[in-house]
């Protein structure tokens, strides 16, 4: 109730009323995005559809920026006005779910003509003042007063490392479309909001050297992502353990993991230096560098929201006692050439079904599938796989091929209870991918099918020649509009 | 699986009234023989492994079996510190001591020592495995009143299920619907005045009613057996994988016609007893002269049964025959059994005392069922992986006792280490850590600092020697802890493992 009092005000002061309603009028747009993810059990078919309702911000030129969250998994996007029912479909031009944004396009170019947009405004401290606005059902803006309490590398809804985010305190009440909603300050996109508890009253909101990262890197068409160092690291506080480590008079961190494809590793770091600066910025003991708007920052935000892929990397480290500068490439190799990806939205998922067989590749969304305990309830050799593919290093090439499920055919007999096998060979040879297991399948006209798994049962034959007439059969029985996506 | 479960006769202790009743009434067979055993016993505390544990009373039922022994649940007696048995038909409490336990099978033995406390029993007859649908009765001392409860009900089902007492066993039970409450356990099932099981466990109200178990005859009968030399040995096993051979191509594969015989060896677990005699891909045909279904069914007295029964019955040292298809031809195996010890980790302790070894505030324990259970509500994920791919991976030929460090005590010499609690330790100052017992040598090798590193990419824990030794005193004062370290293993055995031992310190 508190925020139609501060409208009235505003509303009451007529000379600055005009400018604002000028800007507002101009600047936000209704995204309503209809939901279809895929059935990770059932790799052929889509889950119900739902929508998501939320306001996205038009941003000088046309296009339209909101939460990757809220288009993921989309079939459809529209666009509406605020004040009146038109609307248009849009593209999704570019998109980062580690990010969290999502850059909209209108199909009709024209559609958003006449609408100035929003643009960015400076970082924020905590302290600072700001709104957070919301569309009226009549397409009236409600602008509710925030404030930022805080400024600092926190989690991402789809992020396994962290990025800088401001915690915001706000009242916001519901509203419609509320989904994504923008924070601004002087009329300037300072921020988008990604989470809010009620009960608190205090949310996160994307900040906005994240946007002008995203909206950098979106310009040129090509769109690269966040990039990673590829490390885990530790404190470096004990002084026993700097002791050890030889680290020096003060500062730095322990790297505890060095992927070798990652941005370090290639620039030559290892596991057990002593990572002292990066690109200049010393690191103290507890992985902070000291961030000239923000004070003493995780070091997270200065690797990954500050460079851009390709930008040189400057590495001072101590190995052994020995100070020592290397020179690398920002890069994302670390976090994209994976056997199992972790992330995967709008994609749909792979499989293969052979006489009843269902074999899938393995990825952090199928194990999310089986809920919040997932790392209790998944099959436990899948999450061994998932959970510590990096010690074990593999080629991103080999992906982790299993058993999902069988479905029972008369040439599965005895097989029907068998799910969550890791598969291992296919007549004797290593299998890498599900194309490459197809093929092999495909090629195989007469004799057995010998397929070896990581656990037990360890092996389960079909003949070849019975395939033909079961694949068939299969497909009109469970009503699989296909039996393989490779 | 193991929550689901109460464990009857360990929660309650009521009060007994004395004096009342005499004995003048027409005594059955039951009421002559059935015991009221009360306990106190004192649980280990495995947060705390050097406390004495905590202590607690419960009451439960046990019977007189030759007029001179006592039968009950090892679940009634574990951990017991005082033990007074009651008769019926004598007010009197007589002290008793336990002779046997057989946690495995949740049965033991317990005895008194005046003879007095014998007088009018009987020697109790055991009958076989009831019928189906056959009507039993039960005799304990449940919660409700202080006085024997007998309550009837018929046999539902004769299957194995897990025994929760010790947490990794499975053998045959007997699912009654007589009613099986707290206080029930150790008292006997009877049918025409004869012993048909020994009521042991049930579901909590909440998940099933009218669903109560007992230890069938066979059982009863083996432990009876085993500890006729004086001692209880382990319930043996094969150690084998086997899944069943129904698939036509399978059966083509392995060319075995479709006779609807045989299973297939998936895994032989390395030192159990199958080791070195049975491999993977070997189809089993027949178990002492039994056929083997393809489901891995034999048929024992005219029933199906799994072939494991055929095991179950035996004891260490004994052997099966197995007639085995192997490279398309026929051989006759002959495998001597031994109690499955690589997988003792699985199983919950009770009388030995947890073991650890304190180190400046760093405390190491070996990865048990019992730590488990106290560490698993924050159990990070490879702690939990590693406890339950142990047996499955045969992790126990690299290290037979996975060590954990189970706490940091906070002291302020390791204010830096309180967020290392719950690693797996892989090594100590450049020795692989294998078992609990490389943890004192390794401490004590090395240079001025103590090297701590753990599975994963976690930090390592580093520790100067001269100050630990130092403040070792300050934290065992405040702690209460008398003794830095307790390591000996008592009468259990681990793997022995099979790494390659080169270079290693004998």
């Amino acid at each position: 109730m508190k925020h139609f009092g501060i409208i009235f005000v505003f509303w009451a002061m007529a000379g600055l009323l005009c400018a604002e309603e000028d800007s507002s009028r101009g600047s936000l747009v209704r995204v309503r995005a209809s939901i279809q993810p895929y059935d990770q059990f059932r790799p052929w078919q889509k889950k119900s559809p739902y929508g998501l309702n939320g306001t996205g911000v038009v941003l000088p030129g046309g296009k339209v920026l909101a939460t990757a969250a809220l288009v993921a998994n989309r079939t459809e996007v529209g666009l509406e006005k605020p004040g009146s029912a038109e609307k248009c479909a849009a593209e999704v031009e570019a998109i980062d779910y580690e990010a969290n944004l999502a850059l909209l396009q209108p199909v009709d170019r024209n559609f958003l003509k006449g609408f100035s947009g929003l643009a960015l405004g400076p970082a924020l401290r905590a302290g600072d003042k700001g709104e957070v606005w919301q569309l009226e059902r009549n397409g009236e803006m409600l602008r509710n007063q925030a404030e930022i309490l805080s400024t600092g590398v926190g989690r991402y809804p789809s992020d396994e490392a962290g990025f800088l985010v401001y915690g915001v305190r706000v009242s916001l009440p519901k509203r419609d479309d509320s989904y994504t909603l923008p924070v601004l300050k002087d009329g300037q996109l300072v921020g988008m909001m990604m989470g809010y508890d009620r009960d608190s009253q205090e949310g996160s909101a994307i900040p906005v050297p994240m946007i002008e990262h995203f909206l950098k890197d979106a310009a040129d068409g090509k769109y690269e992502g966040f990039p990673t160092l590829g490390v885990s690291w530790s404190p470096l506080r004990d002084p026993n353990l700097r002791e050890e480590v030889k680290a020096p008079k003060s500062g730095g961190l322990l790297l505890t993991r060095v992927n070798p494809r990652g941005t370090a590793g290639r620039a030559g770091l290892r596991e057990g230096d002593v990572l002292i600066s990066v690109d200049g910025f010393k690191l103290d003991e507890d992985g902070n560098y000291r961030d000239p708007l923000y004070g003493p920052t995780a070091v997270g935000n200065l690797i990954r929201t500050r460079p851009t892929v390709g930008s040189p990397a400057k590495f001072r480290i101590s190995r052994g006692g020995k100070e020592m500068e290397l020179a690398g490439t920002y890069d994302r190799r670390a976090r994209d050439e994976v056997a199992i990806p972790t992330l995967q939205f709008d994609q749909a998922p792979k499989y293969f079904v052979v006489g009843g067989l269902v074999f899938q590749e393995l990825t952090g969304a199928y194990l999310q599938e089986w809920g919040d305990k997932w790392s209790e309830r998944a099959p436990q050799r899948l999450v061994e796989y998932f959970t510590f593919q990096q010690d074990k290093r593999p080629d991103p090439e080999k992906k982790v091929i299993f058993l999902s499920q069988v479905l029972p055919s008369p040439i599965t007999l005895g097989y029907q209870q068998l799910s969550g096998l890791v598969l291992v060979k296919l007549n004797g040879k290593e299998i890498h991918d599900l194309a490459e297991l197809a093929k092999c399948i495909d090629e195989t006209k007469t004799g057995n099918l010998v397929f070896e798994f990581r656990d037990e049962p360890g092996k389960l034959v079909l003949r070849a020649e019975d395939l033909p007439a079961v694949s068939e059969k299969i497909g009109q029985a469970y009503g699989l509009p296909a039996l393989r996506r490779l | 699986m193991v929550s689901r479960f109460f464990q009857v006769g360990l929660l309650f202790l009521l009060p007994l009234l004395s004096g009342c009743g005499r004995g003048d009434w027409q005594l059955s067979a039951a009421r002559k023989n059935v015991v009221m055993i009360e306990v106190t016993s004192q649980t280990w505390d495995y947060r705390l492994p050097w406390n004495p544990g905590t202590v607690s009373s419960a009451r439960g039922a046990g019977f007189v079996i030759d007029r001179k022994r006592i039968v009950t649940n090892a679940h009634v007696i574990s951990g017991a510190r005082n033990l007074t048995v009651q008769r019926e038909a004598d007010p009197r409490k007589y002290p008793a001591k336990v002779i046997f336990v057989a946690h495995d099978c949740d049965l033991a033995m317990i005895e008194v020592e005046d003879p007095e406390f014998y007088k009018g029993t009987t020697d109790l007859q055991f009958g076989e495995i009831p019928d189906l649908e056959s009507v039993v009765s039960v005799y304990g001392f449940p919660i409700g009143g202080d006085r024997l409860t007998v309550t009837r009900g018929v046999v539902s089902r004769i299957d194995y299920n897990s025994y929760t007492h010790s947490g990794r066993e499975s053998h045959l039970a007997i699912q009654i619907d007589a009613p099986i409450n707290p206080g029930n356990s150790g008292g006997p099932v009877m049918q025409d005045n004869r012993v048909v099981g020994v009521a042991f466990q049930g579901f909590r109200g909440d998940v099933a009613q009218n669903v109560g178990y007992m230890i069938p005859t066979p059982v009863i009968r083996r432990f009876l057996k085993d500890v006729e030399d004086g001692k209880y040995d382990h319930y043996v096993d094969i150690a084998i994988r086997w899944m069943p051979l129904e698939n036509p191509a399978m059966r083509n594969y392995y060319q075995r016609p479709n006779d609807g015989l045989g299973v297939v060896v998936t895994d032989v677990y390395s030192e159990g007893s199958s080791d070195g005699v049975l491999a993977k891909g070997d189809v089993l045909l027949a178990i002492d002269g039994h056929p083997i279904e393809s489901d891995g069914s034999v048929r024992l007295d005219g029933q199906p049964v799994q072939l494991e029964e055929i095991v179950e019955r035996k004891f260490a040292g004994d052997t099966v025959g197995l007639e085995v298809w192997r490279n398309q031809k026929m051989e006759k195996k002959t495998i001597t059994l031994r109690p499955a010890e690589m997988f003792s980790m699985y199983e919950s302790l009770y009388e030995e005392p947890p073991r650890y070894v304190l180190y400046g505030g760093l405390v190491f324990q070996p990865l048990t069922a019992n730590l488990m259970a106290v560490l698993v509500s924050n159990a990070d994920l490879r702690l939990r992986q590693t406890y339950t791919l142990f047996g499955q991976d045969q992790l126990y030929r690299e290290t037979p006792e996975p060590v954990i460090l189970s706490s940091v005590l906070p002291d302020r010499s390791n204010v830096y280490l309180t967020g290392l609690a719950g690693q797996v330790v892989r090594e100590i100052n450049g020795k692989r850590i294998r078992t609990l017992a490389d943890v004192l040598p390794a401490l004590e090798s090395g240079g001025e600092r103590t090297v701590i590193r753990f599975e994963g990419d976690q930090r390592p824990a580093v520790l100067k020697k001269s100050e630990v030794d130092q403040v070792m005193p300050r934290i065992m004062t405040q702690y209460g802890i008398s003794q830095p370290h307790r390591t000996e293993l008592g009468g259990r055995r681990l793997a022995k493992g099979s790494w390659n031992r080169d270079g290693e310190a004998k």
